[in-house]
């Protein structure tokens, strides 16, 4: 039987027992509306998460184990000759070590700062980066001008974003955006503390000036040019020879289990900190969308039992229908195709309205969180993240649960003995 | 050539309640109807001819005996062969016409045509079928807008859109008045006329003086009209 002909067949029962059929269509939707609500609620969260603790699956940071005996010996460190051995490492495509400022320094601004009177003072914590690593996030040169020119320096976004998000209210400071603050200069004092004991004889005064933002920027402080860095470190009898870690891109996500082990071997390790929390941080999320989802999926279950039930009545109430279907030449497995097209029909229309009340409830809630919730950093505009995928599993799992249901009852209808069928009253 | 054999069919229900016999409605009938009979079963209510209809359309296959239907031996062929033999072969009118009411007049005598291989130019023949029975001006309509005569005669356009050598029919004018129920006899000598097999379970006279043959269906067994014997032609 040709598909056309047996949806224009089904049409019509489909019409007539539009009720009963529309409570199964209604379970459903309500499965399948969870499923995706809850599937995009995760994908949102999850968003955050990767933007809260943004991780590269090529990238690792690698440094000196805090408990190398060579460590504590003094012998372990990271110098040219390591970050060389670390590029010879098998799969690794690049590595670019990094290097604390060793010098203290501290930054004060006193004076208008985007309209506000501004006094503030600031220990500086600077690493310094390869300018290839930064690339095209610096929108200003980040290279070192050397001294007396002012030292470029990228900050990370999310430190923008705590900034607006938590510094600024509470401080009433303005808000900023990168634009504003890129060209913007700060004084910057090299060898000062303002922990008296740590300051240097003969302090420098100097300036920084935001080039750019970046994710390859320190979270805590900001990054200057590798060059600067190093020469500032030397310029004050501070280690400008030792890197104090390295950022070694894999040739491919997969060789990464092989570029640590090549770091292991050279008697370093991996700082994961950070990729750990995103990890764990990831698994929770991914836990209770899986939990939800099952609740969800249950849900789905107990629609399929309704549909079920549904079916069983139509089949019953159509025994006679179904008699004559087979007195004109209908087969067992024709008579199946109908009740169950009938089924898919009602699993569609579900999955299509329960993808419809989903992305209702997301926005309904995405509308009071942005009322209700106050302006907390990473705040998403939406904390749900519609993937085609979604709705893809939402239909197919809508069109299953309808199939599911109406498999008995389809088996039972192409069961009939044709002439049983027809002498039903 | 034969249209219809059968040799000793039996049939039997279960008993009704345990310890009773079971029940007997055929015992060992014997029929032939040759290509281009018109043969009308008589007998009373509960005496078996739906049940003896309903093997000969295939529709029934729990039954003891030989039976043999336009040389399909029913016994033998899988359940795909015989829906193929319905669908095309055998023509159904029923006394309570059977029509699905979510479906058109249309639709209802294209049924045959949503399977199998479909028929060929079906929307054509459908039309052919409804204007034979007078009923052109009726497509549209849903059964629940037609009336009783109408209905049936819907069912019969239904039953001779395939164009099958052969149409059984199950009391076709047992619901249906006098004057409508003549306008289908009339049909039913027409389809004669032109070759059809026929062959019609009623209990009303008027059908089985249109019939060339009538049989009788006592006690489970078929009877030639007057005689006492055995219908083994």
């Amino acid at each position: 039987m040709r598909i056309r002909k047996l949806i224009r067949l089904a049409r019509g029962n489909l019409v007539r027992e539009l009720g009963a059929l529309a409570v199964s269509a209604g379970g459903v939707a309500l499965g399948t509306g969870c499923l995706v609500f809850f599937l995009a609620l995760g994908a949102g969260v999850g968003s955050v998460v990767n933007q809260v603790f943004p991780i590269s699956t090529r990238e690792v940071e690698v440094v000196v184990p805090q408990l190398a005996i060579g460590n504590l010996l003094g012998e372990q460190k990271i110098d040219e000759a390591t970050v060389e051995k670390l590029r010879k490492v098998r799969g690794v495509a690049a590595a670019y070590p990094k290097m604390q400022l060793r010098v203290p320094a501290v930054t004060r601004y006193n004076g208008l700062f985007f309209g506000r009177d501004v006094r503030i003072g600031l220990e500086v914590v600077a690493t310094g980066l390869r300018p290839e690593l930064v690339g095209e996030d610096a929108r200003m040169p980040f290279e070192d001008r050397g001294e007396g020119q002012p030292i470029p320096v990228v900050v990370n976004r999310r430190m923008l974003e705590l900034y607006n998000k938590v510094f600024a209210p509470q401080r009433n400071l303005p808000h900023i955006t990168e634009s504003m603050l890129i060209g913007f200069q700060l004084p910057v004092e090299l060898g000062r503390s303002y922990v008296v004991s740590r300051s240097l004889p003969n302090p420098q005064e100097a300036s920084m000036q935001v080039v750019g933002f970046s994710e390859r920027a320190t979270l805590a402080g900001v990054s200057m040019p590798l060059a600067a860095i190093e020469r500032i470190n030397r310029q004050f009898g501070a280690d400008a020879e030792t890197y104090s870690s390295v950022l070694v891109r894999a040739q491919s996500a997969d060789d990464v289990p092989d570029v640590a082990a090549g770091v292991r071997k050279l008697g370093l390790e991996i700082d994961d900190t950070e990729r750990r929390y995103a990890v764990q941080i990831g698994a929770a999320v991914g836990l209770v969308t899986l939990a939800l989802s099952l609740l969800a999926a249950l849900i789905t279950g107990l629609a399929a039992v309704n549909t079920m039930q549904a079916f069983y009545a139509s089949v019953r109430e159509r025994t006679r229908e179904i008699g004559v279907l087979r007195a004109v030449g209908a087969t067992r497995s024709d008579v199946a195709a109908v009740v169950l097209v009938e089924a898919a029909a009602t699993g569609l229309a579900g999955g299509l309205l329960g993808i419809v009340l989903a992305r209702g409830a997301a926005a309904l809630l995405d509308r009071l969180a942005s009322k209700g919730l106050p302006d907390f950093p990473f705040k998403p505009d939406s904390f749900f993240d519609f993937h085609a995928g979604h709705m893809a599993i939402g239909l197919g799992i809508a069109l299953l649960a309808a199939l599911l249901g109406a498999f008995l009852p389809a088996r039972a209808a192409a069961r009939l003995e044709p002439a049983k069928a027809l002498t039903e009253s | 050539m034969s249209a219809i054999e059968l040799r000793g069919v039996d049939k039997q229900y279960p008993p009704r309640e345990p310890g009773l016999a079971p029940q007997e409605l055929l015992r060992g009938v014997d029929l032939e109807v040759r290509r281009g009979e018109f043969v009308a079963v008589e007998g009373q209510s509960g005496s078996g001819k739906s049940t003896l209809l309903h093997i000969l359309g295939g529709l029934d296959r729990e039954f003891a005996g030989e039976a043999r239907v336009l040389g399909c031996d029913l016994r033998r062929v899988t359940d795909a062969e015989l829906a193929a033999l319905r669908h095309t072969q055998i023509g159904f009118v029923f006394q309570s016409f059977n029509l699905l009411p979510a479906l058109s007049a249309l639709e209802n005598v294209l049924l045959p045509d949503f399977f199998g291989d479909g028929l060929p130019d079906a929307e054509r023949r459908a039309r052919d079928a409804l204007e034979r029975v007078g009923l052109a001006d009726k497509a549209q309509a849903r059964p629940a807008l037609l009336s009783g005569g109408e209905r049936q005669r819907v069912a019969i356009a239904r039953a001779l859109v395939a164009r099958p050598p052969l149409l059984l029919a199950d009391e076709p004018t047992g619901n249906l008045d006098a004057r409508t129920g003549e306008g289908v006899i009339d049909l039913f000598r027409q389809l004669h006329r032109e070759g059809m097999t026929l062959l019609i379970v009623t209990h009303e006279a008027r059908v089985s003086h249109a019939a060339t043959r009538v049989l009788v269906l006592r006690e489970g067994c078929l009877h030639t009209e007057g005689a006492e014997a055995v219908e083994t032609e």
